[in-house]
C-alpha cells in the first residue's frame, strides 16, 4: 500500500527541443547543461525538494537515455525514497497497443495510474525547460485559499513579448476570466509560466473527457485550460515575481548562462535555503595554472585552466589550455579548448574538442554552436550563427 | 561479490597536527579543496571492489561520522554489504579507549567474526595514496604469505624518530621491521596498511591479546618476523605517498599536490576520489581576479590576489586582498586589501580588511575554526 500523497508533481519531460538545434540532437531538452553544473532539470527537480513535493513523474518520450542515467534513483535531489521519490514514465503498450504522448494532456492521461497509486489531492504539472527558482508549496497554498479547481503560475512579461505567450486575464481577485493564446492585441501581460497546480478529482475526469474527444489535440494550454473555462470552473492566477528564463532556444539558453555571470545575478544560486542540486560526477577540484587569465567567469570542479577566460560559464570537466581565449562563451562539459583556439559568442557542447588555433564565432552576430563530442580541427573556423556538425 | 573486505582505524592521536585535530579525527582533516583524509582510503578500497567497509573510530569523531553519513557518496548503502561504523563502546572487557591498535581490533572482534569475506585490508588514516587493494590481495594470494604489508621507497614520507620501516628481501619476504628509529636502516617506509586472511587475523588477535599485547607492529608483526612465525612479504605502493603527521606535513602535502603530476599520482582518471556533496553552485571569478597555480572548489567568490593557494569550498577573497601559499578551509573569508602569505585558515575564519598575516613556508601560521583575525 503506498501512502496518500498530498501532491504529486508530473514533469513534462518528452519534448524535443529541436529549437536548440543540434544540441538536442543527442538528448532531450531537460538533460541539456546548464550554469556550469547543472542541467535544465536540476531546477523543477530542486524546486520540487525544496517545496516538499516527494512524488515526481517525469514523462519522457524523446532520446530518454541521457535523462534516464542522468536522473538514477532521484538521490541528488533527496527523491529516493521508498514512500515515494522521482520516476521516469516513458510511454508503453497497453493490450494491442500503445501510443506515443500525444500531447501534454495525453501524456498525463496515460499515467493515470501512476498519479492514483498516491490518491493525491493536487497534481502539479511542470514542464522541463526553464530556470527558475519557485516554492511550489506556496503556490499550492494559494490554490487552497481560492478554492480553485486549477490555478496557473503567471508572470509579467513587457507587454511588446505579451503577444508571443498565452496570456491570462483576472479580475481583480486573481481569478481567470479568460486565456488567450498568443493574442494579437493582448489584454494583459500575465503569461502563463506552464506550471499548474490541478485539483486531482478535477483533472481527473477532464483528462479522460478530452481523450474521448477525438478532435482534441490533448494539450493542457489548448483543449483542458480552455475547456475548463467555459465550463466556468474556478481558475485563479499565481503571479511570480522571481527570475525566470525560458531556456528552449540557443540564443536564450546563451542568455540565461550570462545572466549568471552579473554583479548581483537575479537568480542567486549561492542561496542556502533553496539549493539548487546537481548530480556530481567525483571530479578533482578545479585548477587555474599559472599564467591563466579568469575575468568574470563561472569555473567549476574537474576544469584545468590554462588559458584566458573573460565573461564565459566553463562546466565541469572543461579545459582550456595555454594561449587559448574563451570569450562570451558557454562552455560545456567536458569540452577542450586546444592551445591558441579563440572562442568567442559560442557554446560548445559536451565532449567536443576545439584544436590548437582554431576560430568559433564573432563578437558579433549569433551564437556559434559546436556539437556533441565534436572536433574541430586545427587552425579551421566556425562562423557566427553556424551550428557546426559535421 | 569480492571477497575483500576493509578496515579503517581512525584512532591516531597526533599532538603535531595541533589545531588541525582539536576538533576532528585526523581521518576528518580536510584535505586538498573538497575533501577528507578518509576520503582517499575509502574511494581506494570502493575502486578495488571492496563492498564491506569498517571504521573504527575512537576519539573526536564527530566530524568524521557527518562525513560518511551512510556512506551513500561511495555507493556503500547497501543491505548485504556496506559501511559499518565502529564506535568505541563499553562492555565488562573494555573500557573505550583502546590501548592500541590491536586492542582496537579485539574490541571489534565480533564485527570481524560476523564478516564472511575471506580477505581483510587494514589500514590507518593518516596516509595519503592511492592503491589498488585488489592487486594487493592478489600478490598475497601468490605469495603464500600469512600477512602483507604496504611500502613505499619515497625518501622522507615519516620525520625522524616516527615511523617504522622493513627490509624487504628481492623475492618480496620482509625479513626486519624497525619501529620509530632516529635513523633508519632500511628505504622502505611501512604504510601501517596490511592484507591478510580475516581468519588468520581474528586467531592472531586473540593470540596477541591473551598475552597483554597491544601494539601491533611491535608485538604482532615484528615479534612474528623476528621468530620466523609468520611469513610476511611486502608489496611497494605504486602512488606517490604523504603521511598527514604534523601540521608542516600536512602543509606541504597541499603544496605538493598544486603539481600536476603528483595529482595524476593519487587521482588516475578511471578511480575517482569520492566525497560529501555541499552542492554549491561554480565559483565566481569577478573583475580583479588574477589567480595563478591554485586548486579551488566550488562556491567561491573571488575578487582578489590568489597564488598558490588549496582554496575550500565557499572562500571568499575580497576586492585587491591578495593570499598567497595558502590553504583556506570551507566557508574561510580574506577581507579586501588584506595580505595573507603562508596561512592556514581552518573553517569558518575570517581575516578581516586591511589586515597582514603572513607566515612562512617551513612554519605556517595557523588561524583556528571559527577565528577572526
Amino acid at each position: 500500500m503506498l501512502r496518500k500523497k498530498r501532491c504529486v508533481a508530473m514533469l513534462l519531460a518528452g519534448g524535443q527541443g529541436s529549437r536548440l538545434g543540434i544540441l538536442t540532437s543527442h538528448m532531450a531538452k531537460p538533460a541539456v547543461p546548464f550554469g556550469g553544473k547543472y542541467r535544465i532539470i536540476d531546477f523543477p527537480l530542486s524546486n520540487c525538494a525544496n517545496s516538499g513535493i516527494d512524488v515526481v513523474g517525469v514523462l519522457t518520450q524523446y532520446r530518454p537515455l541521457e535523462l534516464n542515467a542522468y536522473i538514477g534513483s532521484g538521490a541528488p535531489w533527496d527523491l529516493d525514497l521508498s514512500s515515494g521519490g522521482v520516476f521516469v514514465l516513458p510511454p508503453y503498450q497497453t493490450g494491442a497497443s500503445g501510443t506515443w504522448y500525444k500531447g501534454t494532456a495525453n501524456a498525463i492521461y496515460q499515467n493515470l495510474a501512476f498519479i492514483e497509486q498516491y490518491n493525491p489531492d493536487y497534481v502539479l504539472i511542470l514542464s522541463g525547460d526553464h530556470i527558475y527558482k519557485m516554492d511550489y508549496a506556496a503556490m499550492i497554498k494559494h490554490h487552497q485559499r481560492h478554492e480553485a479547481d486549477a490555478t496557473i503560475a503567471v508572470r509579467q512579461v513587457p507587454w511588446e513579448e505579451a503577444s508571443r505567450f498565452g496570456i491570462m486575464n483576472t479580475d481583480a481577485d486573481d481569478n481567470i476570466i479568460e486565456f488567450e493564446e498568443k493574442p494579437k492585441q493582448p489584454k494583459s501581460n500575465n503569461a502563463s509560466m506552464g506550471v499548474y497546480v490541478f485539483s486531482w478529482d478535477k483533472l481527473r475526469q477532464y483528462l479522460i473527457d478530452d481523450e474521448a474527444d477525438p478532435k482534441s489535440s490533448n494539450d493542457f494550454g489548448k483543449n483542458i485550460i480552455p475547456k475548463m473555462l467555459a465550463d466556468s470552473c474556478r481558475l485563479t492566477a499565481y503571479t511570480f515575481s522571481g527570475y525566470w528564463k525560458d531556456v528552449g532556444t540557443i540564443a536564450s539558453l546563451w542568455e540565461a548562462n550570462m545572466d549568471l555571470l552579473s554583479d548581483r545575478p537575479e537568480i542567486d544560486l549561492h542561496d542556502k535555503q533553496w539549493r539548487i542540486y546537481a548530480r556530481n560526477e567525483g571530479y578533482l577540484p578545479q585548477y587555474i595554472a599559472p599564467g591563466a587569465e579568469l575575468s568574470r567567469c563561472l569555473i567549476t570542479e574537474g576544469c584545468v585552466i590554462e588559458g584566458s577566460v573573460t565573461h564565459s560559464i566553463i562546466s565541469t570537466g572543461a579545459v582550456v589550455e595555454k594561449g587559448a581565449q574563451v570569450i562570451d562563451s558557454v562552455l560545456m562539459p567536458g569540452a577542450h579548448i586546444g592551445p591558441g583556439a579563440r572562442v568567442v559568442r559560442s557554446i560548445i557542447a559536451e565532449g567536443a574538442k576545439i584544436g590548437a588555433g582554431a576560430h568559433i564565432g564573432q563578437a558579433e552576430g549569433d551564437i556559434a554552436v559546436v556539437g556533441i563530442n565534436v572536433k574541430v580541427a586545427a587552425e579551421s573556423s566556425v562562423p557566427a550563427g553556424a551550428q557546426y556538425e559535421p | 561479490m569480492s571477497d575483500i573486505m576493509g578496515l579503517i582505524y581512525t584512532g591516531e592521536a597526533d599532538t603535531r597536527l595541533r589545531e588541525l585535530t582539536t576538533h576532528r579525527a585526523i581521518a576528518a582533516v580536510p584535505m586538498l579543496s573538497r575533501y577528507r583524509l578518509i576520503d582517499f582510503p575509502v574511494s581506494s578500497m570502493v575502486n578495488s571492489g571492496i563492498r564491506s567497509i569498517g571504521i573504527i573510530m575512537q576519539r573526536n569523531y564527530r566530524s568524521l561520522l557527518d562525513h560518511l553519513g551512510s556512506g551513500k557518496e561511495w555507493d556503500l548503502h547497501g543491505k548485504r554489504s556496506g559501511l559499518t561504523i565502529l564506535p568505541p563502546f563499553l562492555t565488562k572487557d573494555s573500557v573505550g579507549v583502546y590501548e592500541g591498535f590491536l586492542d582496537a581490533l579485539r574490541s571489534n572482534l565480533p564485527y570481524l567474526r560476523s564478516c564472511t569475506e575471506k580477505y581483510i585490508v587494514l589500514t590507518n588514516s593518516f596516509m595519503l595514496y592511492q592503491a589498488d587493494f585488489d592487486d594487493m590481495v592478489e600478490e598475497h594470494e601468490k605469495s603464500g604469505a600469512d600477512i602483507t604489508l604496504m611500502y613505499t621507497k619515497e625518501k622522507g614520507v615519516r620525520r625522524s624518530g616516527q615511523g617504522k620501516y622493513c627490509e624487504v628481501q628481492p623475492n618480496g619476504q620482509v625479513t626486519q621491521i624497525e619501529v620509530d628509529p632516529m635513523i633508519s636502516r632500511f628505504e622502505n617506509t611501512m604504510m601501517e596498511v596490511f592484507c591478510l586472511r580475516r581468519e588468520l587475523l581474528i586467531s592472531l588477535i586473540d593470540l596477541s591479546t591473551s598475552r597483554g599485547h597491544y601494539h601491533f607492529t611491535r608485538q604482532l608483526l615484528q615479534a612474528g618476523v623476528n621468530d620466523g612465525s609468520l611469513k610476511v612479504n611486502g608489496y611497494e605502493c605504486k602512488s606517490r605517498v604523504w603521511a598527514i603527521d604534523s601540521v608542516e606535513a600536512y602543509y606541504q602535502c597541499n603544496m605538493d599536490l598544486l603539481d600536476s603530476a603528483n595529482r595524476a599520482s593519487i587521482f588516475p582518471e578511471d578511480k575517482p576520489v569520492l566525497t560529501k556533496l555541499r552542492d554549491e553552485m561554480p565559483t565566481r571569478y569577478l573583475p580583479g581576479a588574477k589567480v595563478s597555480n591554485s586548486l579551488i572548489a566550488d562556491g567561491c567568490v573571488i575578487e582578489g590576489t590568489v597564488e598558490n593557494c588549496v582554496l575550500f569550498r565557499s572562500v571568499r577573497v575580497g576586492k585587491d586582498a591578495s593570499i598567497r601559499n595558502c590553504i583556506v578551509m570551507q566557508d574561510g573569508r580574506i577581507g579586501s586589501l588584506a595580505e595573507v602569505s603562508f596561512c592556514i585558515m581552518d573553517k569558518q575564519s575570517a581575516v578581516l580588511e586591511s589586515t597582514r598575516l603572513i607566515g612562512a613556508a617551513n612554519y605556517p601560521v595557523m588561524i583556528t575554526k571559527n577565528r577572526t583575525v
